[in-house]
């Protein structure tokens, strides 16, 4: 009788408290933020795991995502190049060209909307694009989960990120959503730049890079930013180096006719506007603009200070527009590109966990 | 008996002592301020972005972009909100939302701007949700020491006398720094009732007068550019000074 007691309370306690049943528990994954940076949200339906990011990185570098077996996300988002294309259109695996370049994956967790015109707003979303779209990889979900399904190895990894059996595309964009979430960039001179001026706390290493940061590069940074220098600070700033908009920065309309963001808003008011994009290693995503039109980074400085095409839709922060553009003289397009090399972030291109693991 | 009784209550109210409950809490009241952007002489009717009005000196104009913060949002001694960002594009109307009983706020205190301690913080550092947090901020901030943007009024306006209508001349007022902080100061005001749980309060920024100021009005045509820059103090100061007297209660 008494025991019985005993009993009914550790019952008791033991039925209160319990959890729901789980299978396999993934290991959380914590994320590597700089100081410097906002929080990154992550959604809470896909929480970052070490597994779902290791199987990310495996399915980012898988080429069974493609039709034929030859291409995979870094065919055109390549580590060497801060996961960006060198040639100015990727060409998917019939051959067939885009119309747009590849864009580099950096810091994407902090992102709001994808595509050069923002057409999708999640990263798992995104993913699901390229491996169906028929000028890039090209394969059904079905036919790649397929080709997944019977490589054990992939049974397990997919088990071990989601605790549970089975292989789905939703799964697929998941991991390699987590995968991406982690290509996070925030080591490079202008960071040392950037806590500096805004009095923010240097550590032991910062101080080191600090001590090589030149005047030339610092005057650089001046020209970068001010009204009667280069301007660019309205629409490339802060932390991530961009500001969330979509904007015509005064190019001419290519071939294509391509109007961005009205593809999806369907607004005249939108017509030439494109998501603006990070400058983070800028000096490593060669081609330049939606599509690829400038070659290099003197070309993208020559555009600024005196190649303006003019339009309804311009953003009134190329503010001189009218005029051409910042006119800058041949010492300022010198430093201000000398400014523009700081942001390379060579931890991040080396970095050993972003590498193809096959 | 009486033993295994009690077991049985003991164990039943364990049981159920990690249920959540489900009382009804009290219902939360909240506050809302909309700001009302007007472009008429007199400012009776709305200004939309990107629609095209005309000066009183017959020129083209249209605004793209009306951006403000205001801080330390109080009567008194009572709080209401540590600060909000009105984004005309981005969020319509809407300049705050928050809980808070209505009687306390007849009237309302705070600054066009953003207090100089919050001014000179880690950007990064603010709650996810603070508009003041980099995420939130964007363009809002300049990256560098002086923080804060303040206020932001860009758009278009046609001053070539060309006869071709094409907005070709962009303006920007882009104000910011300790110096040019303002304040307001709201009093008896109404907050209409539009829930049992909700009231709002409507304030206007009639940007016919912050344009055409009496006197002190922003000539566009000579007068379209200021970041508050060294050099820019007399437009900068004419911008936040019209850009006050234009925000007022409906
Ligand atoms: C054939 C080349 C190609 C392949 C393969 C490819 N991409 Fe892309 N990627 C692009 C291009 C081009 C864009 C820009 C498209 C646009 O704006 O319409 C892009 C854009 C993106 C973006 C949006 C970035 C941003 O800043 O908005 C992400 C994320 C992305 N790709 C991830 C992936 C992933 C993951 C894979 C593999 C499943 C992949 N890509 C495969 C060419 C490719
Ligand atoms: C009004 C906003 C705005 C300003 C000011 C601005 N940019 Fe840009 N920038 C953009 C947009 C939008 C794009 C993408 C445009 C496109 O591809 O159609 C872009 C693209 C770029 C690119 C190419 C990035 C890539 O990945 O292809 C570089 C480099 C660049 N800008 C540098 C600068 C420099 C340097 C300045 C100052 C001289 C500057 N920008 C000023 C909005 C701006």
């Amino acid at each position: 009788m008494k025991y019985a007691l005993y009993i009914f309370i550790l019952l008791g306690v033991f039925l209160a408290c319990r959890k729901d049943k789980v299978g396999y528990k993934a290991t959380p994954y914590i994320l590597d933020i700089p100081s410097h940076f906002p929080d990154m949200i992550i959604p809470s339906d896909n929480p970052m795991t070490a597994e779902g990011v290791e199987l990310g990185r495996f399915l980012f570098y898988e080429k069974k995502l493609s039709g034929d077996n030859s291409m995979n996300c870094a065919t055109c988002h390549m580590p060497q190049n801060s996961f960006s294309d060198p040639n100015q259109y990727s060409t998917g695996i019939d051959g067939i060209q885009g119309n747009r370049q590849s864009m580099a994956l950096i810091n994407m967790g902090w992102e709001n909307f994808f595509f050069w015109d923002g057409g999708k707003t999640t990263l798992e979303k995104q993913i699901l694009e390229p491996v169906i779209n028929p000028i890039e990889m090209h394969e059904s979900w079905k036919n790649a989960v397929k080709k997944l399904d019977q490589d054990m190895a992939y049974r397990n990894m997919f088990f071990r990120a989601f605790g549970e059996g089975g292989i789905d595309s939703t799964k697929a964009a998941k991991a390699i959503a987590q995968f991406i979430r982690t290509l996070i960039s925030g080591q490079s001179k202008f960071d040392v730049m950037y806590k500096y001026e805004n009095s923010m706390p240097l550590t032991a290493a910062e101080q080191s890079i600090f001590q090589t940061i030149d005047v030339e590069e610092w005057a650089g940074y001046d020209i970068f930013k001010s009204l009667d220098g280069a301007d660019c600070f309205h629409c490339h700033n802060g932390p991530l180096m961009r500001v969330k908009k979509f904007s015509n920065n005064g190019l001419l309309p290519n071939a294509f006719n391509d109007l961005g963001r009205a593809h999806v808003t369907n607004n005249p008011e939108d017509n030439y506007k494109f998501k603006v994009p990070t400058l983070r290693n800028i000096a490593l995503t060669a081609p330049y603009m939606h599509d690829g039109r400038f070659a290099n980074l003197d070309e993208v400085i020559e555009h600024y200070s005196s190649g303006i095409h003019m339009s309804s839709t311009i953003d009134p922060l190329i503010e001189f527009g009218s005029q051409g553009g910042v006119q800058l003289d041949a010492q300022e397009k010198y430093l201000l590109k000398k400014f523009l090399l700081t942001l390379t972030d060579n931890n991040f291109v080396n970095n050993p966990k972003f590498k193809d693991p096959h | 008996m009486i033993k295994l009784i009690s077991a049985i209550i003991v164990f039943m109210f364990l049981v159920t002592s990690c249920k959540k409950d489900d009382v009804t809490p009290p219902a939360t009241q909240y506050l809302q301020v909309d700001v009302i952007p007007t472009y008429t002489n007199g400012g009776a009717m709305k200004m939309n972005l990107d629609s095209v009005y005309t000066t009183p000196e017959g020129h083209q104009v249209k605004f793209t972009d009306v951006k403000f913060y205001t801080s330390t949002l109080k009567n008194e001694s009572i709080n209401l909100l540590q600060s909000s960002l009105f984004d005309y594009r981005e969020t319509g109307g809407i300049m705050l939302r928050t809980s808070g009983d209505y009687t306390k706020f007849a009237n309302l205190q705070g600054f066009i701007g953003v207090d100089s301690v919050l001014n000179h913080s880690d950007p990064s550092a603010f709650p996810n949700e603070s508009p003041l947090n980099i995420s939130n901020a964007g363009p809002m901030h300049w990256g560098w020491n002086p923080g804060y943007i303040f206020m932001n009024i860009e758009g278009k306006v046609d001053t070539i006398p060309d006869g071709i209508n094409n907005l070709d001349h962009s303006f920007s007022f882009h104000i910011g720094t300790d110096l040019y902080r303002r304040d307001f100061s709201f009093t008896n005001l109404n907050w209409l009732k539009i829930s049992d749980s909700e009231r709002k309060l409507n304030l206007k920024l009639d940007l016919w007068k912050f344009l055409h100021n009496p006197i002190s009005s922003i000539d566009l045509k000579s007068e379209f550019l200021t970041h508050t820059a060294s050099g820019q103090q007399p437009l900068t100061e004419k911008v936040i000074s019209n850009f006050q007297q234009s925000l007022q209660p409906y």
